[in-house]
């Protein structure tokens, strides 16, 4: 990488009134991308070797996770209490908490079992916003091929179009979840455009979305009397029938003091989210910090097929400075509002509304080639023009991203007046666990939603279609796993699975050292203890 | 030369419903054989030696010559139970969806040696794929001239009927089975009198499992001398072993009748999974009991398992490593009992499902040396007092595992 400007000469360089030159001419995206996107790192992918994909190509970290042994054994069950229950919902986010409350409405006894606490997902990061196509010059058809175009058409049209077509209702039962949405002065839902899209349709509470959607969400759940909530108890295990072949329940572990639980079920809802704390590549995350994929670990070793294991989405606007808000999102709403990316030389170099992977492949591009900025502490970045936005629209800042000058606020840095340091930062999983439109992965028994959930956003995800996709496709993994039908007779609970992909590792002569999931990442002082 | 003594599924079997290719093999040339000289059917399997592989043991031409000896009333039934739902055996839907026409082609000489003339295939729903093998080869039959030459051999008309059985556990005994024929939830009935003085809608009834069945053409076209060479133990013929658990190369093995343990695991299943020490092996069927590393050497045969204290079932071998815990796995079993229960039997009813309540107990360290004694004393009182063996199943587990294991239950007492 060439060194670009340091922080302070770039800082002194800069005017937020200076003429801008006109964007240089692009090259071809797909050239971009596959020079300078991180997914296409020589040396980041690899083949996997066992399991449903085994030959497909997934990120290294993950085949590593993906290919280990299991962190429990028979010898650990013995003596474990059993709790029944109907539905077992892994995971405390946005898709968890939806699947749940779903569930829940059809009359099944639903366990909630969180990694951390009820909420502590990614899902209360969510800043921007959530699509729906509900403005009257838009449609389900454009939201669609907006979805799948961004994607790359790698994302499976069945999953997207049953995705869009929640869009409208999944908004309206937010409303009347509790949800607030900024409204126009009209008193109609405020939405505005993302990018890689054809119409506004961004639906959202000022720059903190996901927090505003995650609360209600909490409370419905800790309200409603047919669900459990057993907080800071991941799973480590799954259960499956005699044959390994049906999901039947999981193995939780408690994070207070490590004691095993098993859950025995009718279905498990996986929403476990994704993997950002993988740190693939090195890159900083935005994730929260139980985002260490153990879904797709759980799933694969079960037997579920997976998906796009080596597709990535890093958020093109990730905070540099100070170190400790490294990773940390600035959305792209702001964006959306107007705020330019410039580099070291105070120039754009991309539009800034196309889809994140080009964004961020330009971001790192200029990095490479040296037009980035260095602050002392390390890292680098290019600027991302808030003072500029502000001249053009002053007070929009203050009254649409308040989440943003809090968080810079403690750090010394005005955006109003000074420009921020950004550069791209891993943040979503764009493939995951195969499923169809109920969510049912292809594991019987067991369903996905949400981040753990592959095929909807192919190769690339548009902001918002997230927040959209954890109530849509979790509302109907619950209600398919609420509804699907008591098996007959109580097949035993078993480790056949685990048996099973061990059998797989010993005959591949892969290493049965390694184990996952992984639960907490490693510099987690929980880690550390024993 | 091989050890593998591939008879029921060796590859000219295994062709699915295809029936041309089954013929290529020299498929119906038995029934052929067996239509000329009907008589010669019992004899040959008298000869060979054949027993019940759905769990009995029990000589098949004993069951055989009592149907043969009664006289329809109108009609004689013969009752192919596919019902498989042991825990850990596996055999049955193998040779119901890869050699079906074989399952027919015995289900027919066995018609012919005891004059039934209604044929039933009684197969569990939930192994739909052996479900749908069967339908789509007996829907090939009806084409062929087999039929026709079975029912001019019987004379009278032969009907071959599949019916799918009610999916539960104790639908597989025999009497439960005839009931479900008839229409009635599968209850087991109390015996005698036996299926074969009054099976299905009070005619004899002649019922064996799909394996036994399966081994009939070979043993008409070979002859039984050619089935006794086929073991290596005190038994005859071959076997399919269900062999699952902590193994490196699980599945379905036909090896002689009476190949040891240690060979079945070591060197058909590849070894223990990660090296691990054996410690325990579950025999399932209607009888689960446990082998230990000092059977090792025991020849996996009817007679040889019964002098053990053991016994072999299905010919499901369940392989558990060390540090596999006992009373959670039995437990396991114990549980999948009591909720298979008919809970016609009182003593069964409450006998399996307070079994299975105590080793809950005892398993999650809430149980005491009372519950253990309980345990104990069940084991003694339930055998025998149900309609069906199914109570006598779970005391058998439980008191094998006390047998070999009870320093384990001690320890997770309370």
């Amino acid at each position: 990488m060439k060194r670009g400007l340091s922080l302070q000469a770039a800082l002194a360089a800069y005017r937020p009134d200076a003429e801008l030159a006109p964007l240089p001419e692009q090259i071809d995206p797909d050239r971009l991308l596959s020079f300078f996107h991180p997914d296409h790192l020589r040396d980041s992918v690899t083949t996997l070797t066992v399991g449903p994909n085994a030959g497909a190509h997934c990120q290294r970290e993950l085949a590593d996770l993906l290919q280990a042994e299991a962190v429990i054994d028979e010898v650990d069950l013995a003596g474990v209490p059993v709790t029944d229950t109907d539905v077992l919902v892994i995971g405390g986010g946005g898709a968890g908490c939806a699947a749940a409350l779903a569930a829940a409405e059809h009359g099944a006894r639903v366990l909630l079992a969180t990694k951390l606490r009820l909420g502590d997902s990614n899902t209360v990061m969510a800043e921007g916003g959530i699509q729906a196509a509900i403005e009257p010059g838009d449609s389900a058809q454009k939201h669609m091929q907006d979805t799948l175009r961004a994607g790359h058409h790698a994302g499976d049209p069945a999953l997207v179009a049953a995705m869009v077509g929640d869009g409208p209702e999944v908004i309206h039962w937010l409303i009347r979840q509790g949800m607030q949405f900024d409204q126009t002065d009209s008193g109609d839902l405020h939405t505005r455009r993302a990018g890689g899209t054809s119409a506004p349709r961004i639906v959202h509470c000022r720059d903190y979305t996901g927090l505003e959607m995650m609360r209600v969400l909490r409370e419905a759940v800790a309200q409603h009397r047919g669900i459990e909530v057993w907080d800071q108890h991941p799973a480590v295990e799954l259960l499956s029938n005699e044959r390994g072949q049906k999901c039947v329940g999981a193995v939780l572990s408690s994070l207070a003091d490590r004691s095993l639980r098993i859950v025995r079920t009718r279905s498990v809802i996986l929403a476990t989210g994704g993997l950002g704390r993988l740190h693939l590549n090195g890159f900083p995350t935005s994730n929260h910090l139980g985002a260490t994929g153990d879904g797709l670990v759980l799933a694969y070793r079960m037997g579920a097929r997976l998906c796009e294991l080596d597709s990535f989405q890093y958020h093109p606007t990730g905070l540099v400075n100070p170190p400790y808000l490294s990773g940390k999102l600035v959305t792209e709403g702001i964006r959306a509002a107007g705020a330019l990316l410039l580099n070291a030389q105070g120039q754009r170099f991309v539009d800034e509304l196309q889809p994140r992977d080009i964004v961020c492949a330009a971001i790192i591009r200029e990095c490479r080639e040296g037009r980035g900025i260095h602050p002392d502490v390390g890292g680098v970045g290019v600027w991302l023009d808030t003072p500029r936005l502000e001249r053009s629209q002053p007070g929009l800042l203050e009254r649409q991203f308040p989440k943003l000058l809090a968080r810079t606020r403690v750090a010394g840095i005005d955006p109003r007046s000074e420009p921020i340091l950004v550069y791209p930062t891993l943040h979503y999983q764009n493939g995951g666990a195969v499923i169809d439109v109920d969510g049912a992965t292809t594991v019987p028994g067991l369903y996905a939603a949400g981040e753990v959930a592959g095929g909807i956003h192919g190769r690339n995800r548009i902001m918002g279609n997230a927040l959209l996709e954890i109530i849509g496709f979790g509302r109907r993994a619950g209600i398919a796993a609420a509804l699907s039908g008591h098996d007959r007779g109580p097949k035993k609970i078993t480790l056949e699975h685990v048996n099973r992909a061990r059998r797989a590792l010993a005959l591949a002569g892969l290493p049965l050292a390694r184990r996952a999931p992984q639960v907490l990442p490693p510099y987690a002082a929980m880690g550390k203890d024993s | 030369m091989s050890r593998l003594n591939a008879n029921l599924l060796h590859p000219c079997q295994r062709v699915g419903d295809n029936l041309a290719r089954w013929r290529e093999a020299g498929g119906g040339e038995a029934l052929r054989l067996g239509a000329a000289n009907p008589a010669a059917i019992l004899a040959a399997v008298k000869d060979a030696d054949l027993r019940g592989l759905g769990g009995s043991g029990f000589p098949v031409w004993r069951k055989w010559e009592a149907v043969a000896s009664e006289a329809p009333r109108p009609d004689k039934y013969l009752v192919c139970n596919g019902n498989e739902d042991e825990p850990g055996t596996f055999k049955d839907r193998l040779l119901l969806e890869e050699t079906p026409h074989q399952v027919i082609e015995g289900a027919l000489l066995a018609a012919l040696a005891v004059g039934a003339n209604r044929v039933v295939l009684y197969v569990n729903p939930d192994l739909t794929r052996s479900l749908a093998a069967l339908q789509a080869a007996l829907a090939r039959w009806h084409n062929t001239e087999f039929l026709q030459l079975a029912g001019d051999a019987l004379g009278q008309a032969i009907t071959v009927e599949l019916v799918p059985s009610s999916g539960h556990y104790i639908g597989g005994e025999e009497t439960a089975a005839l009931e479900w024929i008839e229409g009635k939830f599968p209850f087991p009935r109390g015996k005698p009198p036996y299926p074969a003085q009054y099976g299905v809608h009070g005619c004899p009834t002649l019922i064996n499992n799909v394996e036994t069945l399966a081994n009939i053409p070979a043993i008409v076209r070979h002859g039984a001398d050619w089935f006794r060479a086929q073991s290596t133990g005190r038994g005859t013929g071959s076997k399919l072993y269900s062999l699952s658990g902590d193994v490196l190369h699980p599945g379905v093995y036909e090896l002689p009748m009476g190949t040891t343990l240690g060979d079945l695991i070591f060197v058909h299943g590849g070894g223990l999974l990660s090296g691990k020490p054996l410690k325990a092996v579950f025999t399932g069927g209607p009888s689960n009991t446990l082998l230990t590393p000092a059977d090792l050497d025991v020849s996996l045969d009817f007679d040889s398992l019964r002098e053990r204290g053991a016994a072999l079932g299905t010919g499901a071998m369940i392989v558990v490593s060390e540090g596999t815990g006992m009373v959670k796995r039995v437990a396991e079993y114990a549980r999948f009992f009591a909720h298979s229960s008919c809970g016609q039997c009182i003593s069964c009813k409450t006998g399996t499902a307070t079994i299975s309540r105590l080793l809950d107990r005892i398993d999650t360290g809430r149980g005491t040396a009372a519950d253990l004694a309980t345990l104990e004393s069940l084991c003694r009182m339930l055998p025998g007092t149900g309609r069906c063996h199914l109570v006598n199943g779970v005391a058998q587990l439980l008191d094998s595992s006390f047998r070999h294991f009870r320093q384990e239950y001690r320890q997770a007492l309370k």
